[in-house]
């Protein structure tokens, strides 16, 4: 059934354009950068620690943004709830984390 | 979102999304996955709270080979990456296309599991075990659940494209391939936190 479906979606697009993959692409290329950046100013090692600790927080957040953006959908239309679902759960997160870091750590 | 007047037993153009059954599991995974996030999230905060009791075990400098988890990082990029293709080839009805990536996927999934059983067995060696210290207990809870979801990943997409195979992609079965994929980017955004605050930032702490 959806076998024989398959030639006509890609012979020309009936009422909706089929997305492609050059935005994924992208967003891999940029998640890799990302990663390479956090591990090189590991290795290079002589880097002061806080501003390493600036880059590699900045390089994870900025990756996490990517992704959650393209690979997850977020950016799409009808996303409202996933939103305001995640949202509460990255809240919370950021409140525990920083009790833990901020009371117990330091 | 798109238009769904197709001709009788045509798939539309994102059939995950073509009844309201398929729309509220999307939903529904998504609050699971913000219950996910306080998860993990407890378990960042235990481990970023002990990280420096080391008692008489090894630190995480000492410890930690990076290019290992380099390795380990990229394996799971590329699985992210070809399960986003799945996506799209589900999105054009490529089903034979789509259990590729699905493959492809699960295939890198087993890859990353057997370099962080390779990578645990070495520290266990080294003298990093569960109940070394506070550092090493944390360490393991923190990874450990991870590479379990991974497992369970693996296992999920498994079904899955048993079930494909079986069944063939209609509105029930594309619902759970769209939901099974972002569960597997959710378990790569994990990872992001991981090798960032655990692996390279224990490197830098020294």
């Amino acid at each position: 059934m959806s076998d024989n479906h398959s030639s006509v979606s890609e012979g020309q697009s009936r009422h909706h354009k089929v997305e492609g993959p050059r935005k994924h692409i992208v967003a891999f290329v940029l998640s890799l950068v990302l990663t390479l950046i956090a591990f090189a100013a590991v290795s290079a090692g002589e880097i002061n620690t806080t501003f390493t600790y600036i880059i590699l927080v900045g390089m994870a957040m900025m990756q996490v943004f990517v992704q959650l953006a393209f690979w997850m959908h977020m950016k799409d239309r009808g996303h409202a709830f996933p939103i305001i679902g995640i949202s509460f759960g990255v809240i919370i997160v950021f409140t525990m984390v920083i009790m833990a870091s901020y009371w117990v750590w330091w | 979102m798109s238009a769904h007047q197709h001709a009788e037993g045509l798939l539309s153009h994102e059939p995950e999304k073509a009844t309201a059954e398929g729309r509220n599991k999307i939903l529904g995974f998504w609050l699971f996955l913000g219950a996910e996030t306080v998860l993990f999230g407890t378990l960042f905060s235990a481990f970023v709270a002990l990280r420096h009791n080391v008692g008489d075990g090894p630190t995480a400098s000492e410890l930690f080979e990076l290019p290992t988890v380099f390795a380990a990082t990229m394996i799971l990029l590329f699985s992210s990456l070809m399960s986003v293709f799945a996506v799209q080839a589900m999105h054009r009805h490529q089903v034979k296309a789509m259990i590729g990536w699905l493959v492809a996927t699960v295939v890198l999934g087993l890859g990353f599991l057997g370099l962080e059983i390779y990578e645990f067995n070495t520290y266990v060696s080294e003298g990093h075990k569960m109940n070394t210290s506070a550092f090493s207990s944390s360490f393991y809870t923190l990874v450990g659940f991870h590479g379990a979801h991974v497992a369970f990943g693996v296992l999920w997409i498994t079904l899955l494209i048993l079930q494909i195979l079986k069944k063939g992609l209609t509105v029930v079965t594309a619902p759970k391939i769209y939901v099974s994929a972002i569960y597997w980017h959710f378990i790569d955004v994990v990872w992001v936190f991981i090798f960032t605050v655990v692996y390279l930032m224990g490197k830098v702490a020294g």
